[in-house]
């Protein structure tokens, strides 16, 4: 009797004790891209879903507060804020100790640990020819010494890491001094960007040639798995510090609720983020729906079933479904190529052309048709919420293909026995649209398509992936795009110089080299948010649109939804991604 | 005087048999009408402005009462705004001087649009196109597509069927071997493959892609039947006469086989108006400016999510009532042209 009773408390014992050691549940989150990614080099990244990653990878120096609004700059790989002096040109960094890169075998199973003479080397490869980083624009002309640097490897094809230039100054192990030309307001923003992210010389020079496959960096995860434009999987990075959630929530209710859920947990709280790239926003909807997605960013088309106006349908809110709803600081705008043969150039006849397609598009009806509201219309280049923003600013290029037609007739493009209109000196006339394979894009085809016969102009498609469509752009190879841009940081800067004659085959996608409109520009960059800068962006607005270089559109609505069991999320403006400072219930959650 | 009466020909037997199948010839008619719709909707007498906006969005089919939602409703538009002078912040127009001239000759901006219907016979898409004008118009494409790629998959499989059936040996191996090639890819994948090869959408292009990839079928038929006749009496006949391989090959043997491939045409035509929808619907298939009922589907995903099924069902409706007519004229004419069945 005592012999069975001894068994069966030692099978009790034995259950007890696997029960208690037993790991706790990984939490997963489920996520997904609409567009593939282009590759983990941040020298090399220019849009935002390889951004969000990267955000999580790799670690710049400061950062965005995750609650404050308006937004705030934080230390993240920097001690504290950088000290500024000599009229905000010279900024002291000093890194945070014990912080190490995530473990990879060119480390040879040592601890890696991150120094100034990282963030120097960083920096130096912007510059560095071979990069053709489209970010480059963010320290370009500032930092003394180092456009020189650039400007010898483009003459001897060999960009000098160990040169030592004024402008970055290592002071000791942790402190770095950089001096800047001039004045420069918006120099904080960019050391707060991912792809400006701390990455390892030795990992750089070891994986050369493939670094886009070989992200070490020291964020809270590291990427585990990576299926091309398929899936990604980001895992705990083992080397990453202690670090605690704490940010101060304001007055904002919402905000209070998520400090509440947060406060004082050790970041991450998540331990694995899978994201698949899921390019048809119904399959992505269709996931959400199942549990199979914890989180999607609501695509226009299916707001009306999720939305009633501005708030979550009841059907999906007594699921306890979450709405984040914000303006994003974004624009969405057509840009026609000023170097193609057939559409650029800056004749009268070719200015025309380019205006009358532009005041073609109704823009109104894209809203309404294809966003189902989700945007709203906002002609300025710099949208609401940005610093140098005009939500009253007026476009020249209004819909009004009235006045379009005339003015096509009046420059000489007659309409040849097929209907379709010709060039002046007789030529055929055709316009080719690029777009993605999406079916968002192929909506978006058939509203160019229809702008176009308003015209009477010959339309034609090239469809590409999206990677590719980006790397036309660069090539000044696309000849009209609808394209976007959100905020990387919240000054009219960011999205002016996006004309920029310099930055032609980095963000310039429309190739525009103007000398008075670049010398315009370059005098906002002395200046701070003020009423001069302001009433030079109008001029520069203005400019682009006189010249029929560019019509901006809309300004996107963000709708993420997330699911009951997701934790302490908040749509950031600026942040692609806060998958490191969330957590999830993983008892609520359906999958493991 | 005693006339002897001529004896029926293989086609009007075959007429005949085909006739007293009721089935059959259903089929036939309803196969005829949508020829002749693809006839009419060709020569633009019908369907011609199936891109013309005339209901509002997504308006529903008259049979249908369903209330307006937020998206029908168009927003009023400011014409005064428009012809407001803007601010050129110090900067000079260069067209002033053209827009000027145009803005006196038309002081107000001409923005009227043609009233809409609030409801359209099969309902509207999310631009306002009538549905019933875009399944005609639709049909066109479609049928098209599977009529001209079936007809060059059965082209280029009975040619090669017969060269490899008649000559044998070394040729036999050599087609043998890309048939081999051919159907040991997945249908699909070796699809996708030639549109990623070919790069361009288009009708052409859907075209070649099924005809390069669906000969395989009548390749095999065809040659079986060239293997059995080429030894048969009357082309050794044709032979010991003089005539040539080719008089042999296409003069002799092909109007027996007549049947088989008249069939496989029939066959290839039902499965390639599907595949046209297949890849429509997956957005290898026709371009934007031009409608199939494969791009009609497409467009349905995702307006089914939203309740507006109208398009789905009026493209799918049409597809399944040609391909069930087509599939079953197939079965009647194989049987009508079966010398087995002689009745």
């Amino acid at each position: 009797m005592i012999n069975h009773m001894g068994r069966f408390l030692f099978i009790l014992l034995g259950l007890w004790v696997t029960g208690a050691l037993a790991a706790p549940p990984q939490k997963v989150l489920h996520l997904e891209l609409s567009a593939a990614e282009t590759g983990f080099d941040p020298v090399m990244t220019s849009d935002l879903n390889t951004a969000s990653i990267e955000q999580q990878l790799f670690e710049s120096l400061l950062t965005y507060d995750y609650l404050a609004r308006p937004v705030k700059l934080i230390p993240r790989l920097a001690a504290a804020m950088p000290t500024v002096t000599d009229q905000g040109r010279t900024w002291l960094f000093t890194l945070k100790r014990g912080v190490y890169f995530s473990p990879d075998p060119v480390f040879k199973g040592q601890k890696r640990e991150v120094t100034a003479q990282d963030v120097v080397y960083t920096l130096m490869r912007f510059m560095d020819p071979k990069n053709r980083s489209p970010y480059k624009f963010l320290v370009e002309g500032k930092i003394i010494g180092l456009d020189e640097l650039g400007e010898a490897a483009r003459k001897t094809g060999h960009f000098d890491y160990d040169a030592r230039i004024p402008g970055l100054e290592v002071l000791d192990r942790y402190t770095l001094k950089i001096r800047l030309k001039t004045t420069d307001y918006n120099f904080a923003h960019a050391m707060a960007q991912p792809m400006y992210g701390i990455v390892a010389r030795e990992v750089i020079e070891g994986y050369a040639g493939d670094t886009a496959s070989h992200p070490v960096g020291t964020g809270p995860y590291y990427l585990a798995r990576w299926i091309r434009s398929s899936l990604m999987v980001l895992e705990r990075n083992p080397n990453f510090r202690h670090e605690v959630w704490r940010f101060d929530p304001g007055n904002d209710p919402d905000s209070q609720r998520i400090a509440a859920q947060m406060q004082g947990k050790t970041i991450p709280q998540i331990d694995r983020v899978e994201i698949q790239v899921i390019e048809e926003a119904q399959s992505a909807w269709l996931s959400f729906g199942k549990g199979e997605l914890d989180m999607i960013g609501l695509a226009g088309q299916f707001a009306p079933i999720a939305l009633r106006g501005a708030h979550l349908k009841p059907s999906l809110a007594q699921r306890g479904i979450r709405l984040d709803r914000i303006s994003d600081p974004s624009i969405a705008y057509y840009f026609i190529n000023q170097q193609d043969p057939v559409l650029g150039g800056m004749s009268k006849e070719k200015i025309a052309l380019r205006r009358a397609i532009f005041m073609a598009q109704n823009d109104e009806e894209m809203i309404r048709v294809i966003h189902k509201g989700q945007a709203v219309r906002n002609a300025y280049p710099i949208p609401e919420g940005v610093a140098g923003a005009d939500p009253g600013y007026r476009s020249l290029l209004d819909y009004n293909p009235g006045e379009a037609n005339r003015l096509l007739d009046r420059m000489g493009y007659a309409k040849g026995p097929d209907g379709y209109r010709r060039q002046p000196d007789g030529q055929p006339l055709a316009v080719r649209y690029t777009s993605s394979l999406s079916s968002q894009d192929r909506e978006l085809d058939e509203m160019m398509k229809k702008a176009l016969d308003r015209l009477a102009i010959r339309f034609e498609s090239e469809k590409l992936k999206f990677p590719e469509i980006l790397k036309a752009e660069r090539q000044c190879r696309v000849q009209i795009r609808l394209s976007a841009w959100i905020a990387d940081y919240p000054d009219g800067d960011n999205f002016m110089q996006l004309w920029y004659g310099p930055h032609t085959h980095e963000n310039n996608g429309s190739c525009y080299q103007d000398p008075v409109w670049d010398r315009l520009y370059e005098k906002t960059l002395t200046l701070p948010d003020s009423p001069q800068r302001d009433a030079l962006y109008h001029q520069l607005a203005r400019l682009l649109e006189l010249n029929g270089v560019t019509k901006v559109s809309t300004t996107h609505i963000r709708n993420v939804l997330s699911q009951p069991w997701v934790i302490g999320f908040k749509a950031h403006p600026i942040l692609p991604s806060v998958w490191s400072l969330m957590d999830l219930d993983a008892s609520r959650a359906p999958h493991p | 005087m005693a006339v002897e009466r001529a004896s029926p020909g293989l086609w009007m037997l075959a007429w005949r048999r085909l006739r007293r199948d009721r089935v059959g010839m259903t089929a036939l008619v309803v196969v005829m009408c949508y020829l002749f719709v693809v006839f009419l909707a060709l020569m633009g007498w019908v369907a011609q402005d199936w891109t013309r906006e005339v209901g509002v969005n997504y308006a529903p089919p008259v049979f249908w009462a369903e209330d307006q939602d937020e998206t029908a409703q168009r927003p009023a538009v400011d014409h005064a705004a428009l012809t407001d002078p803007v601010p050129l912040y110090g900067l000079q127009d260069p067209l002033a001087r053209e827009l000027a001239a145009i803005r006196a000759e038309h002081p107000a901006a001409d923005l009227a649009e043609a009233p809409r219907r609030l409801s359209l016979p099969l309902g509207g898409d999310k631009w306002g196109h009538d549905v019933w004008t875009k399944v005609i118009k639709g049909s066109e494409t479609s049928i098209l597509v599977g009529l001209v790629a079936a007809l060059l998959a059965t082209l280029l499989g009975t040619v090669m069927g017969a060269v490899a059936g008649y000559f044998g040996r070394w040729v036999d191996d050599g087609f043998n071997w890309l048939y081999g090639v051919f159907t040991a890819i997945p249908y699909l994948l070796l699809v996708f493959a030639i549109a990623a090869v070919l790069q361009q959408k288009g009708v052409v292009t859907l075209v070649l892609i099924l005809g390069l990839t669906g000969w395989t079928g009548v390749f095999r038929l065809v040659r079986a039947e060239y293997l059995k006749h080429k030894t048969r009496e009357y082309v050794l006949a044709a032979g010991a006469m003089g005539a040539s391989h080719a008089r042999r090959m296409f003069i002799h043997i092909l109007p027996n086989t007549s049947h088989v491939i008249l069939v496989q045409l029939s066959q290839n035509v039902v499965g390639f108006i599907k595949s046209e929808v297949i890849l429509s619907f997956l957005g290898f298939g026709v371009p934007v400016d031009v409608v199939s009922w494969g791009s009609m589907l497409n467009e349905a995903q995702n307006e089914l999510i939203l309740g507006k099924w109208w398009q789905l069902a009026a493209a799918g409706l049409a597809m399944a009532i040609l391909v069930t007519a087509f599939s079953m004229l197939t079965d009647a004419l194989r049987d009508a042209l079966d010398p087995k069945l002689k009745y």
